[in-house]
């Protein structure tokens, strides 16, 4: 009765480490393939706007890099939820 | 003839690239084969590394190392600038120069593209002030500096400082308190334009009545908190992630797993993360920061959204 108990707990908090392994996986893998299918739209984008109209390059690239940050930045909340995930809970 | 002068040059670079490969994969197989696998070092834990520790205690006000990088970057723009602007010159040498780039990209692109004419004028020193300390808090960042407390480092009995790299920003507490200095700013010019009701009202497009109105009046109440997150959450983790990176590629990972060869592995990449993020994101998450300031200020007084 007693084994089975530690045997238990012990199998509990391994469940929990792994639970954060995948939060982190998780949290930082999938970000980074959504994020990088994002950033790959913006600056596909941005390359077929600037060979269409060469003279907007200076007013499309503001754009570019605003959208490429804002996109970015999705990555990092993926990954600060999967650090937080992994670390902190 | 350019051929011809073209074919040796090119030879010669493909050669350096060459033998730096080659002492670069040899490095790694040669230290793996001297040191091997030492096992996992549970001791070194990375996250220390952004451990704040009071140096001089004064309860609220206590000095610790993010404290000292706010004082760092805050003399740094004021100096620089002010530097600058006593010694203007019709022949700008280059620190002029790129202030001067930086001073266009502020009033045309970034205050001058998203606000109208009056606006601009009154809110250019806030944003400029802003984009200013964002961006070279981040840039102190990035100068390995003596403020590393954690691990002592002594040679014969002599303690030398241990470098890290840290920066303010890459707190949470910093991001977020300029987050709400900008988000009291756009609410206050809103209400100054409209009136309180008036703001309230101006959440909610024009056209839509009823419950709908409602609706979206809290949808767009709770965008507002949102705005509040996104600001500080960004450039937070766009920094601490910098950071952490360039932390792992430049040895921790190595310590970590207690591999000697992969930190050999894993340096070049370090190198080239720490120009992307000082050349890219150090300047790009203060211009987000301050464009989107001047996109919420912009929207808090238009007459209709």
């Amino acid at each position: 009765m007693h084994i089975a108990l530690v045997m238990f707990l012990a199998v509990a908090e391994e469940t929990a480490k792994a639970g954060k392994s995948i939060g982190l996986g998780v949290g930082g893998g999938l970000g980074a393939v959504g994020a990088g299918v994002g950033i790959g739209i913006i600056f596909g984008k941005a390359i077929e706007a600037i060979t269409r109209q060469p003279e907007m390059r200076d007013e499309i690239t503001q754009l570019q890099w605003l959208g490429f940050a804002l996109t970015e930045a999705c990555f990092f909340y993926g990954l600060v939820a999967g650090l937080l995930a992994a670390f902190i809970v | 003839m350019s051929a011809t002068a073209e074919a040796p040059k090119q030879r010669s670079h493909k050669r350096a690239l060459l033998i730096f490969g080659g002492v670069w994969l040899g490095g790694i197989v040669a230290l793996y084969l001297i040191f091997g696998s030492g096992g996992r070092n549970n001791a070194y834990q990375p996250q220390n590394e952004f451990k704040l520790d009071n140096w001089v205690h004064l309860g609220v006000f206590s000095i610790n190392k993010a404290v000292l990088y706010l004082f760092l970057a805050a003399t740094a723009t004021c100096v620089t600038m002010i530097y600058v602007a006593n010694r203007m010159q019709a022949r700008p040498n280059k620190v002029q120069t790129a202030v001067e780039a930086l001073y266009q990209l502020m009033r045309d692109n970034i205050t001058g593209g998203n606000l109208d004419e009056k606006m601009a004028k009154r809110w250019f020193p806030f944003i400029g002030t802003l984009f200013l300390f964002i961006m070279f808090s981040n840039l102190v960042g990035y100068i390995p500096l003596p403020t590393n407390t954690e691990h002592e480092i002594t040679v014969f009995g002599l303690q030398i400082p241990s470098f890290s790299l840290y920066a303010a920003t890459a707190n949470l507490s910093i991001p977020l308190v300029l987050a709400l200095v900008v988000f009291i700013s756009y609410t206050f010019e809103g209400v100054r334009a409209k009136g309180p009701i008036g703001y309230l009202k101006g959440l909610v497009p024009g056209g839509v009545t009823g419950g709908m109105a409602v609706f979206i009046f809290f949808l767009e109440v709770l965008s507002n908190g949102m705005r509040l997150m996104s600001l500080s959450i960004r450039l937070f983790a766009n920094i601490l992630a910098g950071h952490l990176i360039i932390l792992f590629m430049a040895g921790a990972l190595a310590v970590i797993l207690g591999v000697s060869a992969l930190a050999w592995f894993t340096i070049p990449f370090g190198i080239l993360l720490f120009a992307f993020e000082v050349g890219l994101v150090a300047a790009l998450q203060a211009f987000i920061f301050a464009t989107l300031t001047a996109i919420y200020l912009g929207g808090a007084v238009a007459e209709d959204h």
